[in-house]
């Protein structure tokens, strides 16, 4: 009885869907190319030694979604949305691009030095996107304006705002420790993979042990009662979008540093409905309350094992949007109430069927 | 009386831990009104989910007119011709009343809605419940009573046999109740068949003629309205003696008690004219009045969840400045908000997340509980207050009414407040949940908590205060002692005004 039951949670919980889902995708990969899951250690021209194989490259490609999708879990938590992180990507890579090739007026050969201090480079854009991050939450949990409408805001002024900064201007460089933030590794992991897990791991720890996360839930379910019980849910919606603006911000400088530029109208293009995805596909409701960031990992990679697949089965690039929607919505539909629980109610009449004792 | 319409035989019905319903029979005459009574969680809201498709049951038969049924949903149930109201008037505000009572079924002409058919139709169903209104206009321009005639109507213009209503008086003032008592009279003159729903016994004795009783999901007996009494009906009830109920003793009073809570010229215009009150430590208040009032408005000033827009609130001598809910926890108040769904219980949260909600707010959510310490936290209140739950991971939601009262009541308790507001604590949950919940405040009284108790229910309020301000019309009418207090003279000053009216006129 007692094992029954919890494999009726799991059954049920949009969790294990995705995980099955990542699963069959990943077989699907494997049976028409059997190399699709290998993985092997590449040594380098300057010797060193990386992993290197599809679902390394997954993991690499799935950061910057991922470490914004942190923040847009603990959003979506509240009943939101942050349509802005695109943006914002594109602003925080312009200001380190910016901050790397000031002395540049024009296209020029990629320099291998930063005209401002390393540290400029990477802290700038950090607090910038983190004031901006501010702006958004102000909008939503101050003056009460409809996070779509809210973050639509910055959404079409950042990438105004990233033109400003650069002058409207594509900057490159070859600077090796800003080269190596996107394009780096550490004992043969990519470095976008261990900035992901230290991201991630901080997330969890911040949200589970203290009670940030209980509080996001219980603002997200019934702002009201949490009210009353004496939360303060402007202060912990601020947060969930003043952790968004930062995590973007991180996530533009690993997309500046793995194309070495800046980019003010591609940069981030279309990320935050791949965010947004990503948290839905993980197992947290659009209407909020409780949340996973676990699942939300899971979402990310998905979302991006799926681009894989479809770039790496070289379908004409014309039809990829369509074909990654096709496989979208198998997903959501494996996820949706009615699919999981007619799966799990056929599991119960089984259980019937075979004498299981389901009152005992 | 005539033939059985409606029979239920061996209803099982089993949650993962609970058997909710085992072996009910249950029957339902044409033309008659027959009660549904037991505790929360006695099992009654599963018999009519289970009547009406939301549950599918485990074992049992179901014969409708003599043929076998087995509804799937709410909307086959009512195609067979059993309809029901809830509690919660289940309408779009935002549509016409006209609207709401034909939606989904509006009757067609060459291709487009028929708006006379419609609303002509309405005003006539309306006017049978008694109402005579312009169905036109939206939903929200009436009083929930004339919204809870239409959400009849709309029941009972479906072909209806068998109606069910879920508690339908909860949200009415007498008159509305007795209103909507002659609509009842008037349908079973028609032969429908009414199961009813409630915890107002008087109710019970009003208009049903027969009585079902749960409890535990078994049935206890089926009893002629007029063949049982109430001490009877309560004790078959709650299956135990009904004196612990009545042996409610008053908090003692010590002479020259600190205040805790003061109050004074608090008011917002057109909500509240300026109160003052105060309340000692140990003393309970009582809050008399009708709905609409002014009690809620007053215990929502008192406690910053609405900002008064003049006078001021001092707890233990010192003021209150910042008027919000995080500000009075931290001087140690506490309140009981009367909308448990809404601003009370987090539905999807663990009965142990809620319970150490509060205490949690107060710490700043940079100071946690440890898990160990919330788990303690739980279950001692589970314990204290008998809550009802298989463990403290259970969520809220899924929890009956009167034990996500308790879970509110924890969560203040937790907090060991000096002053504890409780805004009709006592509504929609059973006898015996009531009666604890009574028990409950008055033992916090005697250990020094200062409580003020909101409720419209005046014989428990009688029962229990010390002290008792009667509100009328947005202000205090009354303070009266509540020890050689009667029924009677609550009554009078709250009718006052209506007779001053009249005689001006």
């Amino acid at each position: 009885m007692k094992r029954g039951l919890k494999w009726d949670t799991i059954l049920r919980s949009k969790l294990f869907w995705a995980v099955v889902a990542e699963f069959l995708i990943l077989l699907v990969g494997f049976i028409i190319r059997p190399d699709f899951l290998n993985i092997q250690i590449r040594t380098l021209e300057d010797g060193t030694r990386v992993l290197f194989g599809t679902p390394i490259d997954i993991l690499n490609r799935s950061s910057e979604i991922t470490i914004i999708a942190m923040g847009m879990t603990l959003v979506i938590a509240l009943g939101g949305t942050d349509i802005s992180v695109g943006a914002l990507v594109a602003v925080s890579g312009a200001i380190a691009l910016k901050f790397l090739r000031w002395d540049v007026l024009e296209y020029t050969t990629p320099g291998d030095y930063s005209v401002m201090p390393f540290v400029y480079v990477l802290v700038v854009p950090l607090v910038v996107c983190t004031l901006m991050g501010l702006f958004n939450g102000t909008l939503v949990a101050r003056l009460k304006i409809q996070p779509i409408i809210a973050t639509l805001i910055l959404m079409v002024a950042g990438r105004g705002i990233a033109q400003i900064v650069t002058d409207g201007k594509q900057f490159t460089t070859q600077y090796a420790p800003f080269k190596f933030i996107g394009n780096g590794s550490i004992l043969g992991i990519p470095l976008p993979i261990i900035i992901t897990f230290v991201v991630v791991a901080a997330m969890v720890v911040f949200v589970r042990k203290t009670s940030y996360g209980m509080f996001v839930e219980a603002v997200g379910i019934n702002p009201n009662a949490s009210r009353v019980s004496g939360i303060r849910s402007a202060v912990i919606i601020m947060i969930a979008y003043v952790l968004t603006g930062l995590l973007s911000g991180i996530s533009g400088l690993i997309y500046s540093s793995r194309i070495i530029s800046n980019d003010s109208n591609n940069a981030g293009l279309g990320y935050e409905m791949d965010a947004i995805l990503a948290v839905v596909l993980g197992g947290t409701s659009m209407t909020g309350g409780k949340f996973t960031l676990v699942g939300t990992v899971v979402g990310s990679i998905i979302i991006r094992t799926i681009t894989t697949l479809v770039f790496y089965f070289g379908i004409v690039s014309e039809a990829i949007m369509a074909f990654k929607a096709l496989i979208i919505a198998g997903v959501i539909v494996l996820q949706s109430e009615p699919v999981r629980r007619a799966i799990a109610r056929r599991r119960e009449k089984r259980h019937i069927n075979l004498g299981g004792e389901l009152h005992a | 009386m005539s033939g059985v319409i409606l029979e239920m035989k061996g209803i099982d019905m089993a949650f993962p831990g609970v058997q909710a319903l085992d072996g009910v029979d249950f029957s339902l005459r044409a033309g008659e009104v027959h009660a549904l009574l037991g505790e929360n969680g006695a099992g009654k809201s599963t018999l009519i989910k289970c009547l009406t498709g939301v549950h599918r049951m485990d074992a049992g038969t179901i014969f409708l007119e003599g043929k076998k049924i087995l509804p799937n949903s709410p909307q086959e149930a009512q195609h067979l011709g059993i309809s029901t109201v809830y509690q919660e008037i289940n309408l779009c505000p935002n549509l016409t009343v006209a609207e709401n009572i034909f939606i989904g079924r509006q009757p067609m002409r060459r291709g487009q809605i028929d708006w006379k058919t419609i609303n002509r139709r309405s005003q006539e169903l309306m006017r049978l419940m008694g109402v005579d209104i312009d169905v036109t206009l939206p939903l929200t321009t009436f009083s929930i009573a004339v919204q809870q005639m239409a959400s009849i109507a709309r029941a009972v213009d479906i072909n209806a046999r068998v109606l069910i209503l879920d508690e339908p008086t909860s949200s009415l003032d007498e008159h509305e109740v007795a209103r909507l008592f002659e609509v009842m009279r008037d349908l079973k003159a028609r032969g429908l068949g009414i199961v009813f729903i409630t915890h107002f016994l008087n109710q019970v004795y009003q208009i049903a003629d027969r009585i079902t009783v749960l409890r535990n999901g078994r049935l206890v007996g089926e009893y002629m309205a007029d063949e049982i009494n109430k001490l009877e009906l309560v004790t078959h009830m709650i299956g135990k003696d009904m004196n612990v109920i009545y042996d409610l003793k008053k908090a003692p009073q010590e002479e020259g008690a600190p205040v805790v809570l003061e109050a004074s010229n608090l008011g917002i215009p057109g909500k509240v004219e300026e109160i003052s009150l105060h309340v000692k430590k140990g003393e309970l208040l009582g809050f008399a009045g009708l709905l609409g009032s002014g009690r809620t408005e007053t215990a929502e000033m008192l406690f910053g969840v609405v900002k008064p827009s003049k006078g001021s609130v001092s707890m233990n001598g010192e003021k209150l400045v910042a008027s919000s809910p995080l500000d009075s926890i931290r001087r140690k108040m506490a309140f009981c908000p009367e909308d448990r769904k809404r601003d009370g219980i987090v539905a999807e949260l663990s009965v142990r997340e809620n319970i150490g909600l509060a205490v949690q707010a107060l710490r700043g959510f940079m100071h946690p509980m440890k898990p160990q310490e919330q788990q303690k936290l739980a279950d001692r209140f589970i314990r204290l207050l008998s809550i009802q739950t298989p463990d403290a991971e259970k969520k809220v939601g899924e929890l009956s009414g009167g034990n996500q009262q308790k879970v509110i009541l924890a969560r203040w308790m937790a907090t060991q407040p000096d002053l504890l507001i409780l805004d009709e604590p006592t509504r929609g949950i059973d006898v015996g949940a009531k009666a604890e919940i009574q028990r409950l405040m008055l033992e916090m009284c005697i250990g020094g908590m200062g409580i003020i108790f909101i409720s419209s229910e005046l014989d428990e309020i009688i029962r229990c205060a010390n002290r008792i301000i009667v509100m009328r019309d947005l202000e205090k009418a009354a303070e009266l002692d509540g020890e050689d207090c009667q029924q009677a003279d609550i009554l009078a000053i709250i009718a006052n005004e209506e007779t001053e009216e009249a005689m001006a006129e």
